[in-house]
């Protein structure tokens, strides 16, 4: 497959601020959250400098008034408020307005001086660009509101899943020794018991499947809770694709599923923990064919790409990818029947499944994004148009793993 | 046949209990149970086990010093240790080959015929006595 520019991908503000349950990416995010807040100091000059400007306007806008140019403003209003409402037109707006400032200072400054650069123009042009001023100055605003928001749902992700892993370790260890007890007892006694009429050993089996339940829900938090370092090894990414379909090859046998692959053989060896990503395709191979049933299709790409805009590039902390940086992107396709709207935003939580009472556990998909967040890339999941759902991984080419203390002292951006 | 020794080492009570019955009943083994993590070497001394099964987190114990000391003792360092711990999962543990300072481990819960295959499995060719 050829380098297609992407596009940008689908917006999931959440997606690049669900860390780890690691203390080092919650104090990281803290810091993310603290600069947001405090606002960075170039948008606090610019925000300075459009607020005097706006102040000085106000003064200097009713005198320009005088000179009937009332209409003109009024109809300048509507493209103004437009101009703004477009976040990246913000500081175009901003710059329109500064130069009514220096427009209107610069006729009045030649009435009361009698200079002799006064034209009508000025005044036409002037309200119309400081309504813009201001429009402006309310975008910006708003712009960082809705950044502080963002951080501020990111920490709290962070610090609850913080916590879960903390719990995990110990509830894993209070939890699997009184299974044990109970799975051992019930193995004594259906050895005991192997005559027994068929409702007790029904019973004892039920016992012995129930501990299994308990067991696997256990297990997964605990692996949750673990994913913490990484492997690191030069990777290639096909093959590890064909050695994670080999272990779900018996699912997908049994379910008759078809594997469409179309893998680019010029990915560049990427830097990865080669268990840990087998084990995301396992998850996400598994996923598929429990959301198809029987006889669906499973299409696997791989491709080399170049990050456009999106959720999680840009130059801010917690951004991923660097606007124009080269990325490998895996994305699969199955043609089962998708993820209803309602759920779309929660497939990542902890614990939240859709798959029957002891099928799922619920943290797959936790898991998943855990390990891939570590390994510095972004997955998120979605809906195609021609129905099914579309799991799409962003890997970096040059990895470097997201070690709490390195988590901690990035300072890009 | 001669018996094969097992000398389980765990706090849990109930684990010790019920998991000497199956060996016992199902297993062909002597089993002898400590729960005091404490006293597990001078038991290991005087029962001379041919494996021993040692819990890794008891609170009068720790389960891989223990195991350091059974290693270190000139009359139980042929013992073939296995360690059973609740620290980590089923998944993690990889069959055989992952090991805890050199010994084997099980995650808890684990079914008890594992654990008799792994009595077969390390306690089949030792001779301790």
């Amino acid at each position: 497959m050829s380098a297609a520019a992407l596009s940008a991908p689908p917006h999931n503000a959440k997606v690049h601020g669900r860390g780890s349950a690691q203390s080092g990416r919650a104090r990281a995010s803290v810091i993310a959250a603290l600069q947001v807040h405090s606002v960075p100091p170039r948008a606090l000059v610019l925000s300075l400098l459009a607020m005097a400007a706006a102040i000085a306007s106000t003064v200097l806008w009713p005198w320009a008034l005088l000179d009937h140019q009332m209409l003109a403003s009024v109809l300048a209003l509507l493209p103004a408020l437009l101009l703004a409402h477009y976040r990246k037109w913000t500081r175009v707006a901003l710059l329109l307005g500064l130069g009514a400032v220096v427009l209107c200072t610069l006729h009045l400054a030649s009435n009361y001086f009698r200079l002799s650069f006064e034209s009508p123009y000025v005044l036409v042009v002037a309200p119309y660009l400081a309504i813009a001023l201001g429009a402006g100055w309310f975008g910006e605003i708003r712009r960082y509101k809705a950044e502080l928001r963002v951080a501020q749902l990111q920490l709290i992700q962070t610090e609850k899943l913080d916590s879960l892993g903390r719990m995990a370790a110990g509830i894993a260890h209070e939890v699997k020794n009184p299974l044990m007890t109970i799975l051992t007892g019930v193995k004594v006694l259906s050895k005991r018991l192997a005559n027994a009429d068929e409702t007790t050993r029904t019973l004892l089996a039920d016992m012995t499947a129930a501990v299994g339940r308990a067991d696997k829900i256990i297990s997964g938090l605990l692996s949750y809770s673990r994913e913490r370092e990484l492997d690191l090894g030069q990777v290639d990414l096909n093959a590890t694709i064909d050695a994670s379909l080999l272990l779900v090859k018996h699912e997908l046998e049994k379910e008759r599923i078809q594997i469409v692959k179309d893998l680019d053989s010029s990915l560049p060896k990427l830097q990865l923990d080669q268990f840990k990503i087998q084990q995301v395709f396992v998850n996400l191979l598994t996923n598929a064919v429990h959301a198809m049933g029987q006889d669906g299709e499973i299409d696997i790409r791989t491709s080399l790409a170049t990050m456009a805009d999106g959720a999680y590039v840009g130059h801010r902390h917690e951004d991923r990818f660097t606007p124009q940086e080269r990325v490998v992107i895996v994305q699969i396709d199955d043609s089962g029947p998708g993820i209803p709207e309602e759920n779309l935003g929660k497939v990542f939580d902890p614990f939240f499944t859709t798959k029957p009472t002891g099928i799922g556990t619920g943290l797959g998909l936790s898991v998943c994004q855990q390990i891939i967040e570590m390994h510095g890339g972004a997955i998120e999941i979605g809906n195609r148009a021609e129905g099914g759902a579309r799991v799409t991984i962003f890997f970096k080419i040059e990895t470097r793993e997201y070690s709490d203390a390195e988590a901690t002292n990035s300072t890009r951006g | 046949m001669q018996k094969r020794r097992i000398l389980l080492v765990d706090d849990e009570v109930g684990i010790t209990r019920a998991l000497a019955l199956y060996l016992q009943e199902n297993g062909d083994c002597e089993v002898r149970v400590e729960n005091a993590g404490s006293r597990a070497l001078e038991t290991a001394h005087e029962f001379r086990p041919d494996l021993i099964f040692l819990d890794l987190v008891m609170p009068d114990a720790d389960g891989s010093a223990l195991a350091a000391a059974i290693k270190s003792d000139p009359k139980l360092n042929a013992t073939p240790i296995i360690f059973l711990t609740a620290l980590v999962s089923q998944r993690e543990t990889g069959g055989s080959a992952k090991q805890i300072g050199g010994h084997p481990f099980l995650a808890k819960p684990v079914d008890p015929d594992i654990v008799l295959s792994y009595i077969d499995k390390y306690a089949g060719n030792h001779v301790g006595r």
